[in-house]
């Protein structure tokens, strides 16, 4: 089911209702959502919910939810806030906020700190927040009042917390993870929202890619440690004396926490690692800059090749250990190395050592993992093979790495999205044996969305994007014309996709040859989605300004895209979608050729099913951008005839399979049209409370009757 | 300002004379036009003196006859709604003579558009945009009842004090999003393309491209002519978006630069909206080198074929000229978007986020009123009708009511008719047909039909009628009480007004009635009013003698 239809209000009340009941066993919600506003979105829901509890009940109940966001969206300082890009804004909060910088803040006043964490530090922690529900504006409000830093004020208060709302980087991502999530209760609920995406983002957070540009900024980065290194030793050399004293005393602290279950395992810091101090190889910091060094090389002649290798991680291990004489066991600890070197050398800004990051970070996870990662080294781009442009993937193939230590974790690990079809696809990829499946459909009034696959044009041409047709002229004009007689009957807006920019754009400037974008301007206004992300916005901005003011727009733009994944088009903004084509990923891509080879050997998924899943989760993404709840409607129309067959259809969610019918399977355009205006027409007349009653609305006598109770009980074993 | 033909001697010979057209008709007159630097003559054959003379400033447009019409004419409509058409009769130059002339006055012509009179403007929007006012305006003016001054006298405090106001709330019409694909370029046989530019396109073309129009203001008197300006627009990459540019020779090519810069501004200034910002959805983006991106093609443009880019330019240019013509519909080009304010200004949230986040069902809401019993009705016609309610004081005891009846029945019992005092049979009988239908106390029963009686042509002459006399009779009325000498001169004019509408409307109406067999009566009141003016004009005078005396 879409959004809108109250999936994130069932699910909170449930885990409020059973947090209330049984305090001890369920100490914590952490509910997981995808874009900022979704999370702000899931805190006003929850606050509603607060409200009817405490109407009911009469007693203020002593709940604290909050809200967690990036420094970026919370940050009150006059200057770090008022930083566009979420990175300057670490960067600057941090040069502000460290142990050094202020510790010279203390000796020396005029040094310039960030008030607002000053007072946090001296103050904020003895007092926990007062119960309530934070949402991120609120607590910018409370940091204002109290001159306190609401970031790490939230970051302190999800420790004890009820319910925390965050983003799933937070959970799922172990760089960030380690920092925000580790000292989290076992006894929580993790819920995570709109998880249809949820092994992409596994996988992103643990792929790794090297460029010659990335290796030249690590060199500069290990320059500048080295000068570094070199200054101190004649200013402060305990320093790093009391440095490798540590080291050799080991992570044990780490150990001990992990033992006692207190943190979230990082999967980036296996266990073993922890029992063991770090080598000596790398334990002073020139050895470990030299240590840098050769890697760095080795790298570098690696990338110097002049065709495509694939290879395994031990593959690579093997081959490094043979060449630059590099033993896995340091490369294991690289990335902790290189964090406690920075620490010591009292690095200011921390942004700029991102390459040196990456790379020990790359070090660590390429000696830790025997399976499910691969490397590619690609000398240049396949669309461009004159132009050298090596690039080293490293990448995650299998997204269970990055959520078992989630699962393992907490006692309940809830994954829900409108569109997680078919669902059993997720266990398997996911590698985790559910406790309870269950696909809920809505109950609808009034059927307010009406799917339709229009598969030939009306001289009968097949429509498809499948690539052996795709530059055929006749299936161009084809789309162009159901768009064309789109933007003459549905009202505001309409959005379209594509597969991909290649496309959209090859199939825009033949449209605007063929006149048929001219045509179209008669009727709305055209904007088109960009690679740019700001050029976006701003389309999106006019096209909803267009919407509003009743010109009525089309927005052109592209499944998998920024806009597909997070954007909604409610009510007008959205009256019709048109899906051109099959959203497939691109194939012939090297990293999903490894990834699919590794999901059939590995879970016996077949590729086709794999890729068939994914465009159709994708295209599913897209067209219920338009139902946003009961009120709204939409049409939805699949222009491809290859979404009239069975496998393709099945793998729609249901709450869109159901409204298929067989008389809509493989329409041709002026029979859309027709359909289309029925449609809209019978939309568009009043809709009131009273026809909702007793099917999407119910009064809390229908809904205790027997009958309704049935009814429930019946849906509910369907499932 | 209504137009008199103007009869007037010849030039002076000062006057520039530009153009000299002959063999032109008008009004089936053969003549020879003249075209001067203020103003266009005509003057009969051999006759020296100008029959039609417009002033520049006095016309609004020009039009011509269709091509491939026998009649070579042009017709030009003035300010004032009166059209002069003149006919090209030369039959081997007409075409080449109307073209001159055409030409001629469409270079003359805007320039004497600015000068014209603001008020002008006015005044012809006010007719434009009220019809009554316009009839009203027909009827007096143009039949020259009153004057053109006098008719706009009183209203013109009206068109400066109040309706500035209107005229600035008043909507702008929007563009059209396609008007580039109006410009159908059609072959015209040989090689070439012909392009079909309105007045409403260029006005479109500039609104939504400013810079096109600067560099119209620039160039066009001095360096090209209009014609050479639009021909180099249509050639230019500007116009076709998919070239790229390449020459730098193109004068357009500065407006493209523009156009970008514009478009990059409105990217940097970043959307007020805060939920379709793009940047900050993402709550925590990867940072750079992490993640799968190897499906993602670079999007530097060294790597990009030249097919890619010039895709890539096309979209640009769409929501370029999107977004311009929603913001030249938009008031005065200020792209004013629905919401709040921008992120870094976040001591107060923006409204709409806040009102997106807390949006909520209406029918999930409780009801505040209080819970109503739906109405059951048994017999609706009761409802519908009702009894009567009573009212307190009228309320009788049931012993009240015995008495009375009691009362009734005892005087019915000793009645005795008092045939003394009765009509008489004659006057009883004109009484009761008095009463009935047709009768004389029930004709106003009768009078209501008169949309039925009266033909509908003749309702609305009346009609006009009455809206005439009552601008009069306010005219006339508003000079009372007559204190100033002004007032004094205006009254008597406005009397003799009054009588001169009198016998040159109401007088032919009447007539028209009367040969239609229709009840005099119509005019009754027309005439009453009239009658009440004049008597208090009578008054007015005799007074004003006997003050003088």
């Amino acid at each position: 089911m879409p959004s809108g239809t109250g999936k994130t209000i069932s699910l909170l009340s449930l885990i409020v209702a059973y947090q209330r009941a049984f305090p001890l066993e369920v100490t914590k919600l952490i509910y997981c959502s995808r874009t900022v506003p979704e999370i702000e979105k899931v805190v006003e829901e929850l606050r509603k919910l607060m409200e009817f509890y405490s109407k009911q009940t009469r007693e203020s109940n002593n709940f604290l939810a909050l809200a967690l966001s990036s420094r970026r969206n919370l940050c009150i300082h006059p200057e770090v806030s008022s930083l566009r890009f979420g990175k300057e804004v670490d960067g600057k909060c941090h040069s502000l906020t460290a142990s050094y910088i202020r510790a010279q803040h203390h000796s020396n006043p005029s040094f310039p700190v960030c008030q607002f964490y000053e007072e946090f530090d001296a103050v904020g922690r003895q007092v926990p927040l007062p119960a309530g529900i934070y949402n991120l504006d609120d607590l910018k409000d409370f940091g204002r009042r109290k001159g306190w830093c609401p970031y790490y004020l939230a970051r302190y208060s999800i420790l004890h917390a009820n319910i925390v709302v965050y983003s799933y980087h937070y959970l799922l991502d172990p760089k960030i993870a380690d920092l925000v999530s580790k000292e989290l209760a076992k006894k929580s609920v993790v819920v995570f929202d709109e998880a249809h995406n949820i092994d992409n983002v596994c996988i992103d957070s643990m792929s790794v890619n090297i460029t010659r540009r990335t290796l030249d900024h690590c060199q500069n980065n290990v320059d500048t440690l080295h000068n570094t290194i070199h200054k101190i030793k004649e200013t402060d050399a305990a320093k790093l004396k009391e440095e490798y004293r540590r080291l050799v005393e080991g992570l044990k602290e780490a150990n001990v926490a992990r033992e006692t279950d207190v943190y979230l395992s990082n999967p980036v810091l296996p266990d073993e690692i922890l029992q063991e101090a770090v080598p000596g190889t790398i334990r002073t910091a020139e050895h470990f800059v030299g240590f840098l060094r050769r890697f760095l090389e080795y790298l570098k002649s690696r990338l110097r090749v002049q065709h495509v290798i694939q290879e395994s991680a031990p593959q690579f291990l093997k081959d490094i250990y043979d060449k630059v004489c590099i033993d896995r066991k340091p490369l294991r600890f690289c990335a902790e190395r290189l964090q406690s070197l920075l620490r010591t050398l009292e690095i200011t800004d921390i942004a700029d050592f991102s390459a040196a990051t990456l790379i020990s970070n790359f070090a660590t996870l390429v000696s830790t993992y025997s399976q499910g990662f691969t490397i590619i080294i690609e000398p240049f781009e396949d669309r461009t093979p004159t132009i050298a442009n090596p690039v080293l993937h490293f990448s995650c193939m299998d997204p269970s790495i990055a959520i078992k230590p989630v699962f393992q974790r907490f006692q309940s690990v809830i994954i829900t999205s409108g569109t997680l079809s078919p669902l059993d696809i997720y266990p398997r990829i996911l590698d985790f044996h559910p406790v309870t499946m269950a696909s809920f459909t809505m109950t609808l009034a009034r059927t307010c969305l009406c799917p339709l696959i229009v598969g030939r044009g009306n001289d009968q041409v097949a429509l498809s994007s499948k690539f052996e047709t795709r530059e055929d002229f006749a299936v161009i004009r084809n789309y162009g014309n159901l768009l064309m007689e789109m933007s003459a009957i549905v009202p505001d807006g309409i959005v379209a996709f594509f597969t991909s920019y290649v496309y959209m754009e090859n199939i825009v400037a033949s449209w605007y040859e063929q006149g048929i974008l001219e045509n179209i301007q008669r009727n709305k206004l055209i904007f088109i989605e960009t690679q740019d992300a700001a050029e976006t916005s701003m389309a999106l901005e006019k096209y909803q300004e267009a919407c509003e003011n009743g010109r009525g727009a089309i927005l052109l733009s592209v499944a998998r895209g920024k806009v597909s994944e997070g954007i909604d088009f409610v009510h007008h903004f959205g009256r019709a979608v048109i899906m051109f084509g099959v959203p497939y990923v691109y194939t012939q891509s090297r990293i999903l050729k490894a990834r699919l080879e590794y999901l059939r050997d590995q879970f016996q998924i077949r590729e086709n099913d794999f890729l068939t899943f994914d465009a159709m989760r994708h295209a599913a993404q897209c067209v219920g951008r338009a139902i946003r709840g009961k009120t709204d409607y939409g049409l939805m129309i699949f222009a491809d005839k290859r979404y009239a067959r069975a496998d393709k259809r099945g793998k729609l969610p249901r709450w869109i399979q159901e409204h298929i019918t067989d008389g809509s399977l493989n329409l041709t355009v002026d029979e859309a049209v027709q359909l289309s205006k029925h449609f809209l027409r019978q939309m568009a007349q009043p809709f009131r409370q009273e026809d909702q009653l007793g099917l999407s609305l119910l009064t809390l006598e229908q809904l205790e009757s027997e009958e309704m109770l049935q009814k429930i009980a019946q849906v509910a074993h369907q499932t | 300002v209504h137009f008199l033909f103007s009869f007037r001697a010849m030039a002076s010979l000062s006057e520039e004379v530009l153009l000299v057209v002959k063999k032109v008709r008008q009004r089936k007159q053969d003549g020879t036009l003249y075209l001067m630097a203020e103003r266009i003559a005509w003057g009969p054959e051999g006759k020296d003196r100008f029959t039609v003379s417009h002033l520049y400033a006095d016309i609004r447009c020009q039009k011509i006859s269709p091509d491939g019409k026998a009649k070579v004419q042009l017709q030009l409509v003035l300010h004032s709604g009166e059209s002069t058409t003149f006919h090209f009769a030369n039959e081997s130059t007409a075409l080449k003579d109307r073209e001159a002339a055409k030409e001629l006055l469409q270079q003359l012509l805007p320039k004497f558009k600015k000068k014209a009179n603001k008020e002008l403007e006015e005044k012809n929007r006010m007719l434009q945009e009220d019809p009554v006012l316009f009839q009203l305006y027909k009827d007096l003016v143009v039949s020259q009842v009153i004057s053109a001054e006098e008719f706009w006298a009183n209203r013109l405090g009206g068109v400066t004090n109040t309706d500035p106001a209107q005229y600035k709330y008043k909507q702008e019409v929007g563009i059209s999003g396609a008007f580039l694909a109006d410009i159908r370029p059609q072959t015209d046989g040989c090689n070439g393309l012909r392009y079909n530019l309105t007045a409403d396109i260029i006005e479109s073309i500039f609104r939504t491209y400013p810079a096109v129009k600067q560099k119209y203001n620039e160039n066009v008197p001095h360096n090209l002519t209009e014609k050479e300006f639009w021909t180099r627009f249509f050639q230019s990459h500007y116009f076709h978006r998919d070239r790229i540019n390449t020459g730098t020779q193109d004068i357009f090519s500065e407006c493209a630069k523009q156009d970008e810069k514009g478009l990059k501004s409105m990217v940097v200034q970043g959307v007020k909206n805060p939920l379709v910002d793009l940047l900050s959805l993402e709550d925590k983006t990867l940072d750079e080198g992490y993640g799968v991106c190897g499906a993602q093609p670079s999007t530097s443009n060294s790597n990009r074929t030249v097919k890619e880019s010039s895709n890539y330019a096309i979209i640009k240019r769409f929501n370029h000229h999107s977004a311009m013509v929603l913001a030249a519909g938009s008031r005065k080009g200020e792209t004013s978007s629905t919401d709040g304010n921008s992120r870094d200004s976040d001591f107060f949230q923006p409204p709409v986020k806040k009102v997106k986040l807390q949006e909520e069902y209406e029918d999930l809401q409780q009801e505040n009123r209080p819970k109503t019993v739906p109405l059951n009705l048994k017999k609706s016609d009761r409802y519908a009708h009702g009894p009567v309610p009573l009212q307190s004081q009228q309320y009788t005891t049931s012993q009240d009511i015995i008495n009375s009846v009691n009362y009734i029945q005892h005087e019915m019992a000793n009645y005795k008719p008092n045939l003394t005092q009765v009509l008489s049979s004659t006057v009883a009988t004109s009484a009761i047909s008095a009463l009935s239908p047709g009768g004389v106390l029930m004709q106003a029963g009768a009078q209501q039909a008169i949309n039925q009686m009266v033909p509908s042509e003749v309702q609305g002459e009346l009609k006009h009628l009455y809206v005439a006399a009552g601008e009069l009779l306010r005219h006339f009325w508003s000079c009372f009480p007559v204190n100033t000498p002004f007032l004094e001169e205006k009254v008597i004019k406005m009397k003799s007004n009054l009588e001169r509408f009198q016998l040159t409307k109401l007088r032919p109406f009447q007539e028209k009635i009367q040969r239609q067999y229709l009840s005099t009566n119509l005019t009754g009141h027309l005439e009453e009013m009239l009658q009440t003016a004049y008597n208090k004009f009578h008054i007015w005078q005799t007074r004003r003698m006997m003050r003088k005396t």
